[in-house]
């Protein structure tokens, strides 16, 4: 045991296992490689799932708009896979050569992991040129099933690889409690180091937050061939195009929360200090600035639907209800962005009169923040609602009733989040905590039932005219690519949260960093380095469009065709 | 096409300026690394009270709770007409003067949570070196009282290291005690379960448990608390820590099960 800790924290104490990077220094540049390289895999994990949902619709819907949709994905995806692979390798090289201690530590515990993702890596990039090159070969029949299955397997591997790098940084955020600063690696069993508390979680909320990401950045796409258009043609298929990637990342971005308390009560549960360090030390400023941003997607995601509307024949029904929608979008977004519990110095506290400002002080509490984003859900459900039936005049008998029965479940279920809102002000934190259960529940299951009434009603409904795709102001365009800007730099803002907590340990409670970035720094400079890195991202990401806009010229449909909405 | 990448660049590098802009405009906390603290047989109050100001209001992550008085009692400022923590902290517990409050409440903080608040402090000698923990000691006693910790109450170890992790895991709870009520409040148990008049009423109460379970029941759900639940319990499974078998002594463990056991 003693000769674990004298190898390994001795060694992380000398000067060879650290090294400086010019200008930048070594922290800064592990974490722009590192943040990149995340980003770039994120779209790669993301974008993969969806392109084999629309090749299913392709295949059982019998759309080919949806096979080309899922081609043009998997063609981004070629050249972006070559990215993640590039600024992977630089991480490597960074981490082993300026944080050798680091990384003999890692590898020590992690190597043979580390061989099985190679392989699997392996495996992920040929079945990936196997499912894009075999796109037209495989076209038919069975083979169009084979080839579908292989998009699966794509899925797959991706998932893995993900899960088999997500061990290796949960561990280092939660290492398994036997585990000191003592205990040789070597000793280490390598699944009792997987298998800590926060992989799991951690694996969900990427996996779900990969598809957010990878709908937003196709909708940038799709929002700069859209302006780029010079034909009708063009401008409707990469309208429709759009449309689907904000569909996609606003419909993952829903669920996205409830994977995000799932791993902040593990957290939590590990060690209560980490979870006070993240919600109410030194980073409890973030969640403010992650509650704009969250409030920026939420505002722009219905704003892009809102004018969307503006194509849809017999959408002016509704445009009444978009500027009520806006004031409940608004409102939450300010209880959301209250801040709660922050550092405050006895000038701070004396000039609010107390701990907490008299009037906000109230709105700042979890029950007033669950409330208020529970209520920005159900608004943007019923965006997306409101545009899906905008065209449609439902024909079934009982279409009033059904409509009634959807207006009282969006009633009930903003009722049921309000009650317990309130009523958390009125008991004990532990009963408070389990009441988020009940508002969440009742949302999802409005969601869900509405939705199932929705296609129910919409059986041989009435065309009120054919949705105008293409017909959209560039303002729209803008926005998806603020969503695209706001998703990455979330993104960023997250990561830096996750890895932040650990402050001054590389592996935390067991090996601490001795570099001269060890401090965790504020959350200016953080911004300015998630800025960077976003910027590096968006710019290759920008090549990378004009390269995919070069490979091959798109296919298209005439707009005079009505295209389905998502989910009919 | 000109014009609108030049937009499309505008809008891009607008909105991450914006975000930038605000992140920098917040108030700026950088998180340190806690220094090592080195303290000399000739150490005087007034370089402790300046060890633990700096480590109050800096790395020990006192003020992200305790500045504000609502997740904790605010330290600093007057409550309830007892003034701040210097002048309250010697009526606290009765024969308990307030350097030993003090200390237990640091080493040990579930065994005195003040009413209206949760057991959610953790105890800071995994975090803090024990010369560290006098300084806040003597910090929070000049804090409106008199501060009468010396260099006799520090440690004759000169080791200096900025946590105390490796110690508090071999030591086990409560400093290595046998105790049974001081393992229990060492390790938090009063925070949820309810034995000897002490308690809450989260877990099932421990008063007559040895009447319920066998010793080796009583046990494994120490160790393994989630194996089997207590009926009507159901809903807070989970919550119980799983790391005792780490942080307790195989002699607290056998203490504190026979402890239980005899609870009928």
């Amino acid at each position: 045991m003693a000769d674990g800790m004298m190898v390994f924290q001795a060694v992380a104490d000398t000067a060879n296992a650290y090294r400086d990077f010019p200008l930048i220094g070594s922290r800064a540049a592990v974490w722009i490689a590192a943040e990149i390289h995340l980003m770039f895999a994120a779209f790669v994990l993301g974008v993969p799932i969806f392109a084999v949902v629309a090749e299913a619709i392709g295949i059982f819907g019998k759309d080919q708009r949806y096979d080309r949709l899922a081609k043009e994905f998997t063609r981004l995806l070629l050249i972006a896979y070559s990215a993640t692979a590039i600024w992977g390798a630089v991480f490597v090289f960074l981490l082993s050569t300026l944080y050798a201690g680091l990384w003999a530590y890692l590898t020590r515990i992690f190597g043979p992991s580390m061989w099985v993702y190679v392989s699997i890596f392996f495996l992920e990039s040929f079945t990936l040129y196997l499912y894009y090159y075999g796109w037209d070969r495989w076209k038919y029949g069975r083979a169009k099933i084979v080839h579908w299955c292989l998009g699966i397997l794509l899925n797959i591997w991706g998932t893995t690889v993900m899960f088999i790098a997500d061990s290796w940084l949960t561990y280092m955020m939660t290492p398994p409690r036997d585990i000191t600063p003592e205990t040789s690696p070597a000793s280490i069993k390598i699944w009792h180091a997987i298998l800590n508390h926060t992989w799991m979680p951690i694996n969900i909320h990427r996996l779900i937050g990969n598809v957010v990401f990878g709908g937003a950045i196709v909708g940038a796409y799709a929002s700069y061939r859209f302006l780029a258009s010079r034909t009708d043609e063009e401008r409707a298929h990469y309208d429709w195009m759009g449309y689907v990637g904000n569909f996609i990342a606003m419909s993952a971005l829903i669920v996205l929360p409830f994977a995000g308390y799932w791993l902040g009560r593990e957290i939590y549960q590990y060690d209560q200090s980490l979870g006070i360090t993240m919600m109410g030390g030194f980073m409890s400023w973030l969640w403010v600035i992650q509650a704009f941003l969250i409030a920026v997607l939420f505002l722009a995601g219905n704003y892009y639907l809102w004018v969307g509307m503006g194509r849809i024949p017999g959408a002016e029904r509704y445009r009444p209800y978009t500027k009520w929608l806006l004031v409940v979008l608004v409102l939450g977004a300010l209880v959301w962005g209250t801040p709660h519990t922050m550092i405050a110095d006895s000038r701070e506290l004396a000039a609010m009169g107390g701990s907490h400002h008299p009037l906000l002080g109230a709105l700042g509490v979890m029950s007033a923040k669950n409330t208020a984003v529970n209520l920005m859900i159900l608004a943007t459900f019923l965006s997306f609602l409101l545009y899906r039936r905008a065209n449609i005049r439902q024909v079934v008998p009982w279409a009033k009733t059904g409509t009634r029965i959807q207006a009282a479940m969006f009633v009930i279920a903003a009722a049921i989040v309000l009650f317990f809102g309130i009523r958390g002000y009125f008991v004990e934190a532990i009963v408070r905590i389990g009441y988020s259960v009940y508002q969440v529940g009742a949302v999802l299951a409005c969601i869900v039932f509405v939705t199932l009434i929705d296609v129910l009603m919409a059986r041989g409904a009435q065309s009120l005219g054919a949705i105008q795709w293409g017909k959209m102001p560039p303002r729209s365009q803008y926005a998806l690519f603020i969503l695209a800007v706001t998703f990455t730099w979330l993104m960023g803002l997250m990561g830096f949260a996750r890895s932040g907590i650990r402050q001054h340990w590389h592996v935390y409670g067991v090996l601490q960093d001795m570099t001269p970035y060890a401090a965790t720094p504020a959350l200016g400079y953080a911004a300015i380095m998630i800025s960077t890195c976003v910027l590096i991202f968006l710019s290759l990401v920008g090549f990378i469009f004009w390269l995919g806009g070069l490979a091959e010229k798109s296919t298209f449909v005439p707009s005079t065709v009505e295209a389905p909405h998502v989910g009919h | 096409m000109w014009a609108t990448n030049l937009r499309i660049i505008g809008v891009v590098l607008g909105t991450l300026a914006l975000y930038t802009l605000i992140a920098n405009k917040i108030p700026q906390v950088q998180s340190d690394v806690p220094r090592a603290l080195t303290l000399g047989a000739n150490v005087t109050p007034e370089q402790l009270v300046s060890a633990g100001d700096q480590l109050y209001h800096g790395a020990g992550g006192c003020t992200a709770c305790h500045g504000l008085g609502t997740r904790a009692p605010n330290l600093l400022t007057d409550e309830k007409g007892q003034g701040p923590i210097g002048a309250r902290c010697g009526k606290r517990e009765a024969g308990k003067d307030c350097k030993a409050y003090l200390h237990e409440s640091l080493a040990t903080p579930r065994a005195y949570v003040v009413t209206g608040y949760e057991p959610i402090m953790p105890e800071m000698g995994r975090i803090l070196s024990p010369q560290q923990i006098w300084a806040l000691v003597a910090f929070l006693e000049s804090n409106g009282g008199t501060v009468d910790v010396s260099a006799s109450d520090i440690p004759a170890s000169s080791t200096t290291s900025t946590t105390s992790t490796t110690s508090t895991a071999s030591a086990g709870i409560a400093g290595g005690s046998t105790d049974p009520m001081a393992i229990i409040r060492g390790a938090g148990c009063t925070g949820c379960h309810k034995i000897n008049g002490e308690g809450g009423a989260i877990g099932p109460d421990l008063n007559h448990v040895g009447s319920r379970l066998s010793a080796n029941l009583i046990r494994e759900s120490i160790l393994t608390p989630d194996a089997k639940v207590a009926k009507g319990f159901e809903k807070f499974k989970g919550i119980m820590p799983k790391t005792f078998g780490n942080q307790l002594t195989a002699a607290q463990l056998e203490a504190l099960v026979q402890f239980l056991a005899s609870h009928k």
